[in-house]
């Protein structure tokens, strides 16, 4: 808005000083005094005098006409030439199309201001005649920019169908095409007359636009170029002028190009931010301790994570979530989308990013604190310790460098691994993850493999440094069911052979039980429910779980349609205090209003019924 | 690759011929007769009638239009109707003046752009960005002409570090080429540095929102890596796509700015031939700035297909 006042002072200023030249201007700006040339700024002249001894000033503002007319002319001839052109050969097509297309290409295939140079030597030098030319000049974009909208119109359903109903074509395409082009129309002009402004200034300092003794700002640049060493001050108050304009023309386009660009969405309001919720007062350790293990390979412990943004409370994502995992483990980490899986997989890498921020809790790997290393530290854990494979396969790959080069990057990188050894193994690599002629693949670009096979490079990739922990982030998601299995299965081989821990986040409980020998369940932030495959699937106990679990098809086709869980995880900021299920759960009961703790040993759930349960028979 | 670049080529001969077509026939629109022109008032119908004969200028327009390709194909552009000097020659005599500036500027704008694009899309509405971003507002207002002033100045006339007019030629003095071409080329590169700046800040932050930058951060490459090599390098495919016509701005923009810097260009033939309708000089000008723009274009258009795999033909 501030943008929007100075741009509209700066030109309401400049229209006025425009008209009331002949008032305002102390002097004539074309009376001479030689006696007082080249003066500096006084309280007779504010500005100095030229070297003629004509008050800079009066020139100065007189110049703001010559500006303001300028551009209109220019502007004006650009529209009318563009416009009507750009309707015809859009409308006509064919060869009329074709020529003016190809002249308009050879018009901007040349540097403007010589385009410009080629008209004023065929119509000669003067403020009308340069303006012509900067109208023919500028006119090819409003000509390209007709021409795409009645094109574009063209194939809109209305007028394909006005054509099929024989109504005429012509018209409607008028019709339409009038709102369809006025937003562009606007915002190219704004832009013409900035370009305008620059290219009359600069073709009268080179002598070729206005012509002396016409006060314009490019001609008082010109005679300042002439005297920069006497008087050097010359050269402000006409650049200044000239930036100033500019800069408010470019400011109201920039502001109308994005009004316009956003269109109606703009208009709504920003969606509201979520009602704050009062921040997590420090809380006592954790309520849900797990028992350690000795093959532990990672193990997180209490782990918050906040959305932080400068001057807004504290949004929680993930709260006192724990997990652990053994050498050779694989856990599932399921949940519905927006329920923190990806997030907790992201904490452990360390790239939550800017807006995210873990405030409590430890993530251990092979014993040693990760959570609180250095970026240095950080990055020599990554790849090497522990590795990710996302989601998309097609996006997670960079489409610049061939495949085999990412994996190879990796390997001369992290291990040191020489150019001729990192192409060997990455072409083992790539072999072992069951690509055939993997040599040849290694020279392709991402764009050219199917999203198996680029599934498939990302995990070899992954693999390349021999991580202890992979962390997969829905691997299958993205791709054919087909290749689902096929991944599914490579997952569990590779497991086998390199003996790492895996963290599998899926939304899909039956992938989970394929790949997976303990499932950790997350809602909404927080652990549900873990437990081993076999035991959640006999009983699940958590009624999100159970919601879960009814929701997977049973392989026979006479089954009752499958129950869906009612409603949708909560967004963050907007989770109920207690039970954060409650609202969509069966079971709901009083209690649930207060929050819960995670309780058990080798299976472990976070729900009043169980709490009682436990509690019961700690009591009897 | 290879092939993109016959490809390019060959579709740059139907552009060249348009314009060689376009630039004849605006030429022979001038008002004034040049024989008329080179005589002036003097000179009898005779010697008029000889001249005329001997310009060519007897034949219909088609005519003249082929002999004219013809020799414009071998390298000759005619002869100057004031000087009488080989068009091809006076033109040749100052593109590399007019060629340095103009590289040299697009190399500044290209360093200053990226740099300060990629500074401000690291840290979107950090001070960096909103300096960034002013400064690119207020470098894409400014004249370069009017920088060009200022900066003479300040650092020739008052500093004293750089001469304030004159070009020497890299052949003769590398150093001294330097001090010559650097504020003609910072004043010309200021507006396309600040196009180019907004242009890569865009870029930049929309590539650092892929996904790819993080599986690489996440496979443990550093972030100066990450992002020098792994997010610039498609950052700068759509800033590749638009630069020959930066460049073009770039040596439209150096005929000005050589007339402040007094230095000895193809803008002062421009000016010149205008002045007295040289119609050779011209026609030869614009037909030499076009095959420069062809030239740009062909070279921007071999970078974005090495940044852009999926752009090469297969």
């Amino acid at each position: 808005m501030l943008i929007v006042a100075f741009a509209a002072t700066v030109l309401g200023v400049l229209f006025l000083l425009a008209v009331l030249a002949d008032w305002v201007s102390p002097y004539d700006p074309l009376q001479q005094d030689l006696m007082s040339a080249l003066q500096w700024p006084s309280s007779a002249h504010w500005l100095g005098t030229d070297d003629l001894g004509r008050d800079v000033l009066s020139r100065l503002i007189y110049g703001c006409r010559i500006a303001v007319i300028a551009t209109a002319e220019a502007t004006a001839i650009a529209l009318v030439i563009g416009v009507p052109i750009g309707l015809f050969i859009g409308y006509r097509g064919g060869w009329w199309d074709w020529i003016v297309m190809r002249v308009v290409e050879a018009l901007v295939s040349i540097p403007g201001i010589m385009v410009a140079i080629v008209i004023i030597a065929i119509l000669g030098p003067g403020l009308h005649r340069a303006m012509i030319a900067l109208g023919i000049l500028f006119s090819t974009s409003f000509l390209r920019l007709t021409r795409g909208v009645v094109l574009a119109e063209r194939e809109e359903v209305y007028v394909r169908s006005a054509r099929v109903v024989g109504a005429s074509e012509t018209r409607i395409l008028l019709r339409h095409i009038f709102p369809n082009i006025a937003p562009p129309l606007i915002v190219q002009t704004t832009l013409t007359v900035g370009a305008v402004l620059l290219a009359e200034a600069g073709l009268s300092f080179i002598g070729l636009g206005i012509q002396p003794p016409q006060a314009s700002w490019g001609t008082m640049l010109n005679t300042a170029a002439a005297f920069m060493d006497l008087n050097w001050f010359l050269a402000i108050p006409p650049g200044v002028a000239i930036i100033l304009t500019v800069l408010s023309v470019n400011l109201l386009g920039d502001v109308l190009r994005d009004s316009i660009g956003r269109g109606i969405a703009a208009a709504a309001p920003p969606p509201a931010s979520a009602p704050r919720v009062a921040p997590l007062l420090a809380r006592a350790p954790s309520d849900s301790p797990q028992s350690s293990r000795s093959d532990e390979m990672l193990r997180i412990e209490a782990l918050d994570i906040v959305i932080a943004m400068p001057g807004a409370t504290e949004i929680p994502v993930i709260t006192d979530v724990s997990l652990a995992i053994a050498k050779g483990e694989t856990l599932g980490l399921v949940g519905e989308s927006g329920s923190g899986k990806t997030l907790t997989g992201l904490a452990i890498l360390g790239l939550l990013g800017p807006v995210l921020r873990m405030t409590h809790g430890s993530i251990r790997l092979n014993g040693r604190a990760i959570h609180d290393l250095d970026q240095k530290a950080l990055e020599a854990v990554r790849g090497s310790e522990v590795a990710m494979v996302f989601q998309d396969p097609t996006t997670s790959l960079n489409p610049a460098f061939t495949v085999g080069s990412q994996i190879a990057e990796v390997l001369r990188i992290k291990n040191g691994l020489s150019a001729e050894d990192a192409r060997r193994r990455t072409v083992q690599l790539i072999d072992r993850v069951g690509i055939p002629r993997a040599a040849e693949r290694a020279q392709a670009y991402p764009h050219e493999l199917s999203g198996g096979m680029a599934q498939r490079i990302a995990i070899a990739r992954a693999l390349s440094c021999n991580p202890s922990l992979l962390i997969a982030d829905e691997p299958t998601t993205a791709l054919d069911v087909t290749v689902q299995q096929e991944i599914l299965d490579l997952f569990r081989d590779l497991q086998d052979e390199f003996g790492m821990a895996m963290m599998f986040v899926t939304h899909d409980l039956a992938v989970a039980a394929d790949v997976c020998n303990r499932i950790a369940v997350m809602y909404a932030g927080e652990v549900v429910e873990t437990a081993e495959v076999d035991a959640l699937f006999a009983d699940p106990r958590h009624p999100y779980t159970r919601g879960l679990l009814s929701a997977l098809p049973q392989g026979s086709s006479r089954n009752p349609p499958l129950p869906i869980i009612p409603g949708s995880v909560p967004r963050p900021g907007t989770w109920p205090t207690g039970c954060r299920f409650q609202n969509r759960c069966d079971r709901r009961v009083e209690a649930c209003e207060a929050r819960i703790p995670l309780v058990g040993a080798e299976r472990m759930v976070r729900c009043v019924h169980y709490q009682n349960a436990r509690l019961k028979a700690v009591l009897s | 690759m290879l092939r993109l670049v016959a490809q390019r080529v060959l579709a740059l001969v139907p552009l060249l011929l348009i314009v060689s077509v376009l630039t004849f026939s605006f030429t022979s629109l001038l008002p004034s007769d040049p024989v008329d022109l080179i005589l002036g008032e003097s000179g009898t119908q005779e010697q008029h009638d000889m001249l005329r004969k001997r310009m060519g200028l007897d034949q219909p327009v088609q005519v003249r239009y082929a002999a004219w390709l013809g020799k414009a194909v071998r390298g000759d552009l005619g002869t100057s109707f004031f000087s009488s000097v080989s068009v091809t020659d006076a033109v040749l005599q100052r593109l590399p003046v007019t060629l340095s500036l103009t590289a040299f500027s697009a190399l500044i704008a290209i360093v200053v752009g990226v740099a300060a694009g990629v500074a401000a899309a690291l840290k979107p509405q950090s001070l960096a960005d909103r300096l960034a971003t002013l400064g690119a507002t207020f470098g894409q207002a400014v004249p370069n002409f009017w920088f060009g002033l200022i900066l003479v100045a300040i650092f020739a006339v008052g500093l004293r570090w750089f001469p304030a007019t004159g070009f020497v030629r890299f052949s003769e003095s590398p150093s001294d080429w330097l001090r010559s071409v650097t504020l003609p080329s910072i004043a010309l590169g200021l507006s396309a540095s600040a196009a180019i700046a907004r242009q890569v800040r865009s870029a930049m932050v929309g590539v650092l929102q892929q996904d790819y930058i993080r599986a690489a951060r996440a496979q443990g490459l550093s972030r100066s890596r990450v992002i020098l090599r792994h997010a610039l390098t498609n950052a700068m495919v759509p800033v590749v796509a638009v630069l020959s016509f930066q460049i073009t701005v770039l040596l439209g923009g150096a005929l000005v700015v050589e007339q402040v810097f007094s230095i000895n260009g193809l803008g002062t033939l421009a000016i010149g031939a205008v002045r007295q309708q040289d119609i050779p000089m011209l026609q030869g000008l614009v037909l030499v700035m076009v095959a420069l723009v062809v030239a740009v274009q062909l070279i921007t258009d071999i970078i974005y297909g090495l940044l852009n795999p999926k752009a090469r033909p297969s």
